[in-house]
């Protein structure tokens, strides 16, 4: 039984493995080909297979003049709207959660938990539903086509994130510490940012990596949003797949725009082993 | 506690939250009243979207009933491979940190642009996949036959977001108390029967969670079917957001395209408060 | 000049509970709130610390409307029964923070935490963290906290309860000397507690609390010599006071099938039926005795407790040294009654051994 399962178990663990890492190798190896390695057979392993060459990666840093992909400005543009509206959902999430975390709301029938579920409830909304609205309320006040119109619309999408996480977190954390600085002579501001705060570092970082993950990752109101002014990378890739790009620039280009998040797959592996996570779901 | 500095914590989110969403959800109720065109903008017409698309529009319910399947059936993949990938790695084994870095790491890359990968992968004549394939002679039409094109859909999205699905049951299966294992390890219980009596009741509340996540999140797919296979061969993958995107954003249709977007946000929310409700009876029976 | 509550009250909650609750506490005094679980010990200290706002009644403090002050200029200090400390700071910081809060200069502050650690016998720890002291410790560091500020009101909200056996022992003797010697006569201790004997030994006076009503106040000695009726005999006695169901005959005194003499006290008692309390600690074993049976037999700290049986009589007597029961033993044992208490009918004290029937 237990060697079977031993066994069953690391059988299991390296298909998955395999099957999680293909597409990664295949657009690595890709990324290196040339028109001949790519349409005449295909072809694995360099140096064996085909002879790799620079070209793929060459073009991401070219200018489009010089047949180069361009994608350093719609790189700079999806980092900025990501953090920036991760900043803004994490700050004004943190604090709607520590007031619903910690105080009693009661307006008539809603109460605490009615407003916890309407910030969360916005995630169910798809994005089609709100986008064909947003793309006339942009339109009518001229955002259209703009960094600070996304990073409007990001909010909407990432507050919830932020306050889901951190209403659970400092549910967490003993109202007790709070009240103690409250006789100690803070006021409930103090008290939020001279002892809650400090103490809620490991909730912070977690809220922040799903704002930054699900920021970064959305394609769909960057597409609908935006159209040559303002590009984000996720837009700027599929244009390039429709487009005539070679799949070695293709390859070279999505690997650099996938890069910088699996970073945070570290992060967060790291706080979820500490057990910062786990409350979040119940 | 109560003090009046509550407001200014709750307000500034609450507002700037409701400011930004007021104007969109007031306007897609009175667009979906409306009929549109570049001459006169809005003009109202009461009901006849609603009775266009509850009498004369199959299209909009087969793509429902084409999403239901699609998501039931990848959040079930996802829920059956996450809590197993997230159970194999919760106990001591080799690599333990590299096999849970590895697992996660596909929820963090962007699905449209691993699309474009996959969409490469899974090429006819260029791609590994038939190219491995060839060994049996075969040479299967992933992208453009009906019912490839959807499992394709299927297993590019268990591979974007089994991740999800195993962080969350993972962050659950760290957070479970040590006694009832201890316990049942001294009544020397089998390992079978330690996870359906202890491990699985144990994850029941943390289960329902993550599915209910996974299937809002998954109801949403359309980045993924756009690019890879843009709704087609015809309209076989074609999800209900991606039609109402067609309607709305393509054919301009945008009074039409509110009315199902609001009528499927509510499907939606009663769909899933009736899931929640389902599997809270399953799973916690006790 | 006093800390005077008059007629707090919440609408009753689950958690919040107080009905018409007023107090006078004095400066230079220690108080003692003495209460079951839920009673609403928790809930009083938090209205006097100004956490909690009552909906009606009010709190006078040197001739403010207490209840007007917001609880971060109140100047008090405050100690829960989980070891409440800031995780984020060191426990020299921990003690300092609310020094620093009020602005105080850099070597006043140094010297008053130094003092305090040393009250609290913490000198050599003002550099750990938080997280690596004890239990005791922790609780050590946060009445430290607590006595810097040399706040004019000190609550005290079980703080005992959480810590093991021995250790609640000495430090209750330890708190003891604090309030004693370590406080001003300017401030007023207030001490939440479960447990009579804590009250009894911190000897202040007791306010006895039950159901977000006061049922007695009193001295502690008072408390314990002439509780007003059966629930404040419940309370204020661990293990229980027995209370049996007992007939006044013409020179017996009969509950069940056992009659004893009547001693002088209980001779005057105006009802025939009334309920006859003897504590557990005035039971004796005593081979001319009656017989029970055991029922169970805990040892707890260097005392044994017997629950015993008789027909339908339940008793429960405490011994003070540790012997080796079985359950089903035969024990013969004997009600010293000259330390009886007699209750009337609907529970009040008819009778003590200390002020026999003028109560």
């Amino acid at each position: 039984m237990g060697k079977l399962y031993t066994f069953l178990k690391y059988f299991f663990i390296t298909v998955w493995t395999v099957f999680v890492v293909a597409p990664f190798l295949w657009a690595l190896t890709t990324s290196f080909k040339d028109f001949n390695s790519v349409n005449g057979g295909v072809t694995y392993i360099p140096w064996v297979d085909f002879e790799p060459n620079l070209e793929g990666w060459r073009v991401l840093i070219k200018s489009p003049a010089q047949g180069g992909v361009d994608i350093v400005e719609p790189y700079f543009n999806s980092l900025f709207v990501t953090c920036t509206a991760s900043l803004v959902s994490i700050i004004l999430g943190t604090l709607s959660a520590y007031a619903l975390s910690r105080y009693t709301f009661k307006a008539g029938p809603i109460k605490n938990n009615d407003i916890t579920f309407f910030f969360i409830s916005q995630r169910i909304m798809p994005p089609i539903v709100l986008s064909i609205p947003f793309f006339l309320f942009l339109g009518a006040v001229n955002l259209l086509d703009s960094l600070f119109g996304l990073i409007v619309v990001y909010i909407v999408l990432l507050m919830p994130i932020a306050v889901w996480i951190m209403v659970d977190f400092f549910n967490k954390v003993p109202r007790e510490i709070d009240e103690t600085a409250l006789i100690d002579g803070c006021n409930p501001y103090q008290a939020f940012y001279k002892v809650v705060l400090p103490n809620s570092i490991p909730g912070l970082i977690v809220a922040g990596m799903f704002c930054i993950i699900f920021g970064w990752i959305d394609f769909f109101f960057a597409f609908i949003l935006t159209f040559t002014e303002v590009q984000l990378l996720p837009v700027k890739i599929v244009a390039l797949n429709s487009s005539i790009t070679p799949w070695w620039s293709l390859s070279a280009s999505a690997l650099v725009s996938v890069a910088p998040l699996i970073v945070v797959a570290f992060i967060v592996e790291r706080y979820l082993s500490k057990g910062n996570l786990s409350g979040a779901i119940k | 506690m109560n003090f009046k500095h509550k407001y200014v914590f709750l307000f500034p989110g609450l507002f700037v939250l409701i400011g930004i969403l007021i104007f969109p959800i007031i306007f897609v109720v009175r667009l979906s009243l409306s009929g549109w065109n570049s001459y006169n903008g809005l003009n109202f017409i009461g009901l006849e979207n609603y009775v266009r698309l509850f009498t004369d529009d199959p299209r909009f319910w087969e793509s429902f009933i084409r999403l239901s399947f699609l998501s039931v059936t990848t959040v079930t993949l996802q829920y059956v491979i996450g809590f197993a990938l997230a159970h194999m790695v919760w106990k001591e084994i080799k690599f333990q940190r590299f096999f849970r870095v590895l697992f996660l790491i596909p929820m963090m890359t962007t699905p449209v642009i691993m699309t474009v990968i996959w969409r490469t992968f899974f090429h006819e004549s260029l791609g590994p996949v038939n190219d491995l394939l060839q060994i049996f002679d075969v040479a299967p039409k992933w992208l453009t036959d009906p019912t490839l094109a959807k499992i394709t859909v299927i297993i590019v999205e268990v591979w974007q977001w089994t991740p999800f699905m195993f962080l969350l049951l993972l962050a659950g299966l760290l957070s479970l108390p040590k006694e009832p294992f201890l316990a049942a390890a001294i009544d020397g219980a089998s390992p079978i029967r330690k996870f359906i009596y202890v491990t699985f009741p144990l994850m029941a509340p943390i289960s329902i969670g993550a599915i209910i996540i996974r299937l809002i999140e998954a109801s949403k797919i359309m980045d993924t079917v756009y690019v890879l296979t843009s709704g087609g061969p015809g309209t076989s993958t074609e999800t209900s957001s991606f039609y109402i995107f067609i309607k709305g954003l393509r054919e301009f249709q945008m009074g039409y395209a509110a009315s199902m977007s609001f009528t499927y946000l509510i499907i939606m929310i009663i769909s899933l408060t009736v899931i929640a409700k389902v599997l809270t009876k399953l799973l916690l029976k006790e | 000049m006093n800390l005077v509550g008059e007629n707090l009250s919440y609408k009753l909650t689950e958690e919040l509970q107080l009905r018409k609750i007023s107090f006078n506490f004095e400066k230079g005094k220690l108080y003692t709130i003495l209460g079951r679980t839920l009673s609403g010990k928790t809930t009083l200290l938090k209205t006097i610390a100004g956490l909690l706002m009552p909906d009606s009644g009010s709190i006078r403090f040197e001739d403010k409307n207490f209840l007007e002050i917001p609880v971060w200029k109140r100047n008090i200090a405050m100690v829960y029964q989980q070891f409440i400390n800031y995780p984020h700071l060191n426990v020299f910081e921990n003690i300092a923070f609310p020094l620093k809060q009020r602005g105080l200069d850099p070597q006043k502050i140094n010297d008053e935490v130094f003092k305090s650690l040393k009250l609290v016998g913490l000198e050599g720890y003002e550099k750990r963290k938080i997280q690596e002291l004890s239990g005791g410790q922790q609780q050590r560091v946060s009445v430290a906290r607590s006595l810097v500020k040399n706040a004019k009101i000190l609550l005290l909200d079980e703080p005992l309860v959480n810590l093991d056996y021995k250790l609640r022992e000495q430090l209750r003797e330890e708190f003891k000397n604090i309030f004693v010697n370590g406080l001003s006569e300017e401030s007023i201790v207030i001490f939440s507690t479960t447990d009579p004997r804590e009250a009894m030994e911190l000897n202040g006076e007791v306010i006895v609390l039950d159901e977000g009503r006061v049922l007695q106040v009193g001295a502690a000695k008072e408390i314990f010599e002439n509780p007003k009726d059966l629930k404040v005999a419940a309370i204020s006695n661990d293990p229980p006071m027995n209370i049996l169901k007992a007939d006044l005959g013409s020179n017996k005194i009969k509950f069940e099938d056992i009659e004893i003499d009547i001693p002088d006290h209980l001779s005057k008692l105006k009802d025939k039926h009334f309920n006859f309390g003897i504590r557990a600690s005035d039971i004796e074993l005593n081979d001319n005795g009656f017989e029970f049976e055991v029922e169970l037999a805990e040892i707890s700290g260097s005392e044994t407790l017997l629950h015993l049986t008789r027909g339908n009589l339940k008793i429960i007597t405490s011994i003070e040294e540790v012997m080796d029961f079985k359950i089903r033993d035969k024990v013969k044992i004997n009600f010293k009654s000259n330390r009886a208490y007699a209750f009337d009918e609907v529970g009040n004290l008819a009778s003590s051994p200390f002020r026999g029937s003028n109560v």
